[in-house]
């Protein structure tokens, strides 16, 4: 159920931590594959924070569909909650990696 | 609530109960005690209650909520219509970065303010309705649909228009004019450095720039932080001691705006203010070649008195006055003062009555700053000292 929000703050971990290490150490310029360092780990982190996050979307719902009407209360409550939480966290994560490719990397 | 509140009192008397006032039967619904510990049982709190007549109280509430709302609006439309022009509104962009601005903040106010008032409605429906009809708004689709659906929407949509809007504001441009202003308190020194074989100059509390051109202003602080801010041009930007900020814009057209100090920096912070010139580019080439020249000589025998109180007054130990003895460099530089709109960073017109004021009684007129009152002149030296500095254009 957590797994989406442990992504997410993963995922907000190594944004900001990359962007003010390599940008208060004056190691932005670099490039990968055509793409800003900076831009390229927040890509990667958002892909795979995203991955994640779509993984426990898809258990949750289908715990959800299992559950069916006939399942407790507590259940119930439990796969909605969980699908409502890793539905959010999917979203947050690319709401964190969309400035990085609108803004420059050290604005 | 003033029919309840009647209606709470007379059955206080009706039941005989000195004590009995308008909140108690409530209080005593939620505490179980009447008055001094007594026991309050629910049904004589109900009754209680009921006699309040709260259901006129609600049957009135409607049109109260109309008149105050309308009341509310008649005052936000003249406050709000009072700042929509002038040559210091945010409302009055003159330049694409503050329009770029402009326009992120009347979608967010506009587009705010219709789904608090879409929301606003929905809750008093779901009020007053009758249950029937209300029923919808609490279905399971109407949640996901309002309530997650359309917020995700609109703040997917605003979260990169409003990062495309910080891409697109306050960038540097290769050919920019450099200009340097330091926030003192309470004034603001700017110099124009050297640009292509021109010279540089030092003015005070004047910012005049070229239209169409852009313009970078480096910003830092002699003493506190100020804040530097033209509401017609864009952001504002802090000014620390030590460090050099920069802001970035372009005048689209020619006119006289204000700027001011936009973090409290003292006592005077109020009175903290510029005026910012946009003029033709030949207008501006014209005003910066006349500004690097040094003072004129004075023109007339109670100008040449004017010039020559000033040095013995000290004047010079403080202001720049080049080509004269003086070369103080603590206050403005006032070679050519004359030509500046006006004195006291941005607080009165400048002429000699106001510059005689200012001399005079500079402590009376801005408490705290710097320079001293210099009360001691005589009438006839006072106005040869101020008109010498008029002179200065």
């Amino acid at each position: 159920m957590l797994a989406g929000l442990v992504a997410w703050a993963v995922q907000f971990t190594v944004i900001y931590g990359a962007t003010s290490t390599l940008c208060g150490r004056g190691w932005v310029g670099a490039t990968m594959l055509g793409v800003g360092n900076v831009q390229a780990i927040i890509l990667a982190a958002t892909l795979a924070a995203l991955a994640v996050t779509a993984l426990a979307l898809a258990w949750s719902l289908r715990l959800y569909g299992q559950a069916g009407d006939r399942a407790a209360p507590a259940d119930r409550f439990m796969s909605q909650t969980g699908a409502l939480i890793n539905g959010f966290s999917l979203l947050v994560i690319l709401w964190h990696g969309i400035p990085a490719f609108i803004l420059p990397a050290c604005a | 609530m003033g029919k309840g509140r009647a209606a709470g009192q007379e059955s206080c008397q009706c039941g005989g109960e000195a004590e009995f006032a308008f909140w108690r039967p409530v209080a005593g619904c939620f505490a179980g005690t009447k008055s001094h510990g007594q026991a309050y049982p629910f049904s004589a709190c109900k009754t209680h209650v009921g006699q309040m007549d709260l259901e006129a109280t609600w049957r009135d509430a409607p049109r109260r909520l109309r008149a105050a709302t309308a009341r509310a609006a008649a005052f936000a439309c003249v406050l709000s219509l009072m700042g929509c022009s002038g040559v210091q509104s945010a409302l009055d962009p003159a330049g694409g970065d503050a329009r770029q601005i402009y326009w992120l903040t009347v979608i967010m106010t506009v587009g705010g303010t219709l789904i608090f008032l879409f929301v606003t409605g929905l809750l008093l429906y779901a009020i007053f309705a009758p249950p029937e009809r209300r029923a919808w708004l609490g279905s399971r689709r109407t949640i996901v649909y309002g309530g997650l659906a359309f917020p995700i929407v609109i703040l997917s949509a605003l979260l990169p228009y409003g990062l495309i809007v910080m891409r697109d504001t306050d960038v540097p441009m290769p050919d920019a004019l450099p200009i340097e202003v330091i926030g003192e308190q309470y004034w603001w020194r700017v110099k124009y450095p050297v640009e292509g074989g021109k010279p540089e100059f030092a003015t005070a509390n004047e910012l005049v720039v070229p239209v169409g051109r852009p313009v970078t202003v480096s910003v830092t602080s002699a003493d506190v932080i100020h804040s530097f801010w033209i509401p017609n041009f864009g952001g504002k930007i802090d000014m620390i001691p030590g460090r050099i900020n920069r802001l970035n814009f372009t005048a689209e057209r020619p006119g006289i705006y204000r700027g001011v100090c936009a973090e409290f920096c003292g006592d005077q912070h109020a009175r903290m203010a510029f005026d910012m010139v946009a003029l033709e580019p030949a207008a501006f080439e014209a005003w910066r070649a006349a500004q690097a020249k040094p003072a004129q000589d004075p023109d007339a025998p109670h100008l040449a008195r004017g010039r020559e109180l000033f040095r013995i007054a000290g004047c010079g130990s403080c202001h720049v006055v080049r080509g004269t003895e003086g070369n103080g460099a603590f206050g403005p530089d006032l070679t050519h003062v004359g030509s500046r709109r006006t004195i006291g960073a941005g607080q009165f017109p400048n002429n000699i009555g106001t510059l005689a004021g200012w001399i005079a009684n500079t402590q009376h007129i801005k408490p705290g700053v710097r320079m001293p009152s210099y009360g001691s002149f005589t009438g006839e030296d006072l106005r040869a000292l101020a008109g010498y500095l008029e002179s200065l254009k």
